[in-house]
């Protein structure tokens, strides 16, 4: 501004003024943002922050819809692990049975039909743990639409297709195992073995080595199967563990992006109303006198 | 010289004085007036005649004092760089008002904004690949679908809604310019009579150069004194007024609504009478043209880039599946524009949540993949946050023009006030120099008076 530059009392006042409302519009900014609590409340108030918030968000959602999956699948594998923790029990115990009817010298036709029985009991009681449910859904029937996955006779109701959760950004597990992945098919299916065993205890004796080597085999399934849950379900563990761990990092990067520093902006806010005071102290006393009030 | 020659100095002293004292008043009533120049009364020492008659003789030391007229204390070329200014302001100022209002209809970033609301549409699609049989999921799904297109259909109808309120606004706006005109014209002809008939017209100045700085602050255009004394209102190439003649502009509107505006098809202003339209560019007519041909209509489409690909990525996932049935699916959406966008579906069994074909199933994978569709690349959300980001750098650019215009505003504002504006101290110590003068030639007057008295009563009385 050049030098010669009349000034005037309108001048002084006009230019007064608006230094008072620049003031006064910081003064509410800051105010805006500690009642808020938000550094960006628009999209004009850091473009770059608000992708960032933006995405944060988005990602939030996701490792929390992550996380929720991930539960979700403990649940299925905790139900399936369940099922055949008590499955290996009862095989264990029809396989001590087909023991004791394999030795002929010493257990009796009538003690054979008893065993057979128990283990008719406990081929029933397979098929029911076979068809544990989770969630109203069979464990071991795939993506079946039927409420079992084996029926009375020990037949597989359910598919082959694989159920899956997706944990994190294209990692899925498997939170099902099929029935014939767990219990065998056809012929060697552990239902079939059971049955066999239970005929061949009434009538075929001699033919309980040949079974007990099936009912082994089927065991041995089981058992890998068991081992093969295990795994997945310490996997989704881990995995339920980082989409949580991810979203306590992600929400503290969005509060850094998006949320004000309180100390910094109470400052700033302090020094804004002295700041403010000054230039309304300094507006009062020079509007005021003009040469009036010094003629007489 | 007379001996009646000193009281005729006097008087046109006191009359000097009195017009001196009655412009300081007239400064000082209008210290605070909008668009008020200061006056000054230009005075003349009145000496002897140039021209002396012959024969005739002057020994006078002069004949007094003359008022030659009223000063009007304004400055043409610096108005000229204030309307300029000022058409600049006002363009930006408008610009950046409306796009606040776009920003506004985006509550971004925050949990009621789109991002949130699309980000739960992922999460359900999520939800339902955990559980494909489950109602709850399904229902909870369409919800959620319709959550965004109401988002997208209302925030496309607020944009044609604040269209149809900023056209008005022109309308309004052009109106108020040709009233301007008029006024301009009027007073270009008043301000001729009184100037003919030798009358002060710088009251009447001063309400023309206030309506020339509304016209350049309304449509940005320019105003001349030409060498009549008349001032002329161009508004690009066109003349508005000329002389006593001014020409009325108006809204030549073709399109109907937000969504009628084309390349073709756009908002224009010109001639009551009909010619080429007019490229405002400047003043608040230049920003609600922009706002009106390319801004909204720009924003509008960037929103129907993100109906688009949300429909266009969530239909052709969602048809690559089966539902519940075993049925291959059928599209979600409906409608690829922001205002059109809808829900088709209306029966939950319908999602097509299976990726696995033939029999009904509950498998989850299609959903899943639909799911997954929250991290595509160049995918709804990633279209979305650009246009955000593009919104707000738009917004905050636009705030930063009005900020640095402001401050050049300001200074020719201060440097138009430094000319014309009324400084009361000057006034006061005008007042008591004219109020002196005043008293010193009515003392004058007295002085001569009592040598006339001297000379006439007693003068020539000796032996009386």
């Amino acid at each position: 501004m050049s030098v010669s530059l009349r000034v005037t009392q309108r001048s002084i006042a006009d230019r007064a003024l608006l230094g008072l409302q620049g003031n006064l519009d910081r003064l509410s900014t800051l105010q805006q943002q500690l009642s808020s609590g938000k550094a960006i409340s628009q999209p004009s108030d850091s473009p770059m922050g608000t992708i960032s918030a933006l995405q944060l968000r988005a990602d939030i959602t996701q490792n929390a819809q992550w996380s929720r999956n991930a539960q979700d699948g403990l649940g299925w594998l905790g139900s399936i692990d369940n099922a055949l923790s008590s499955a290996t029990t009862m095989v264990s115990r029809a396989r001590d049975l087909t023991l004791q009817g394999n030795n002929t010298g010493f257990a009796s036709q009538q003690a054979r039909d008893a065993m057979a029985t128990e283990v008719d009991q406990i081929r029933n009681a397979l098929i029911g743990i076979a068809n544990t449910k989770y969630l109203n859904r069979p464990v071991f029937g795939g993506t079946t639409t039927s409420s079992t996955a084996y029926d009375a006779n020990g037949n597989y109701l359910g598919d082959s297709n694989p159920v899956a959760r997706t944990v994190g950004s294209n990692s899925q597990v498997r939170v099902e195992s099929t029935g014939p992945e767990v219990f065998g098919t056809g012929g060697s299916s552990l239902f079939q073995v059971l049955a066999n065993i239970s005929t061949d205890l009434r009538t075929n004796p001699s033919q309980l080595g040949a079974d007990l080597n099936s009912l082994d085999s089927a065991s041995n399934l089981m058992m890998s199967q068991t081992a093969d849950v295990g795994t997945r379900y310490q996997r989704l563990n881990q995995m339920r563990q980082a989409a949580d761990d991810k979203q306590l990092n992600l929400k503290a990067s969005l509060s850094g992006v998006e949320d004000i520093d309180l100390p910094k902006t109470m400052m700033n806010l302090q020094m804004q109303q002295v700041a403010y005071q000054a230039a309304l102290g300094a507006t009062a006393k020079v509007i005021q006198p003009s040469l009036l009030d010094f003629l007489k | 010289m007379s001996s009646f020659e000193s009281l005729s100095v006097a008087l046109s002293s006191l009359y000097a004085q009195r017009r001196g004292l009655d412009v300081t008043g007239q400064n000082i009533a209008n210290a605070n007036t909008d668009g008020y120049s200061r006056q000054r009364i230009e005075l003349t020492a009145v000496g002897a005649p140039a021209i002396p008659a012959v024969w005739s003789t002057w020994s006078g030391a002069g004949s007094g004092v003359s008022v030659d007229g009223l000063t009007r204390l304004r400055d043409a070329f610096l108005e000229t760089r204030g309307r300029d200014t000022q058409a600049s302001l006002s363009q930006f100022t408008t610009a950046s008002q409306t796009l606040n209002q776009v920003q506004q209809l985006i509550p971004e970033p925050g949990t009621n904004g789109f991002q949130s609301i699309l980000s739960n549409l992922w999460s359900g699609f999520a939800d339902l690949a955990n559980n494909p049989g489950d109602s709850s999921a399904r229902t909870q799904l369409l919800q959620r679908a319709g959550a965004v297109s109401d988002w997208l259909n209302t925030t496309q109808s607020s944009m044609a809604s604040q269209w149809s309120a900023m056209h008005d606004q022109l309308s309004a706006l052009v109106s108020e310019v040709n009233s301007a005109t008029h006024g301009v014209a009027d007073l270009n002809q008043a301000i001729q009579s009184a100037t003919l008939s030798g009358l002060p017209a710088n009251e009447l100045s001063d309400q023309r150069d206030l309506l020339a700085m509304k016209l350049a602050n309304l449509v940005g255009a320019s105003s001349t004194v030409g060498t009549d004394g008349m001032l002329s209102v161009q508004l690009q190439g066109s003349s508005l007024v000329r002389g006593n003649v001014a020409q009325d502009i108006a809204v030549n509107s073709i399109p109907a609504g937000l969504l009628d505006v084309t390349a073709g098809t756009q908002v224009q202003i010109t001639l009551a009478s009909g010619g080429q339209p007019l490229p405002v560019a400047t003043g608040q007519a230049g920003a609600i043209l922009d706002s009106l041909n390319n801004v909204l209509p720009g924003y509008s489409a960037r929103l129907d880039g993100v109906a688009a690909k949300l429909a266009n990525a969530v239909n052709t996932q969602q048809t690559a599946g089966y539902d519940l049935a075993g049925n291959p699916g059928i599209p979600l959406f409906t409608g690829t524009t922001a205002g059109t966008i809808k829900v088709a579906i209306t029966d939950p069994k319908l999602l097509a949540a299976s990726g696995v074909a033939g029999a009904a199933n509950l498998d989850g994978s299609n959903a899943t993949a639909l799911s997954n569709l929250a991290n595509q690349v160049g995918g709804p959300d990633e279209v979305y946050q650009k246009f955000v980001v593009d919104l707000g750098v738009a917004t905050q650019t636009a705030a930063r023009r009005v900020d640095s215009q402001t401050a050049i505003s300001n200074q020719i504002n201060a440097a138009r006030e430094s000319q014309a504006g009324v400084n009361i101290d000057e006034e006061m110590t005008n007042m008591i120099s004219f109020q002196r003068g005043y008293e010193a030639a009515g003392r004058l007057m007295t002085a001569v008076d009592s040598t006339l008295d001297t000379l006439i009563n007693h003068t020539g009385l000796v032996g009386r």
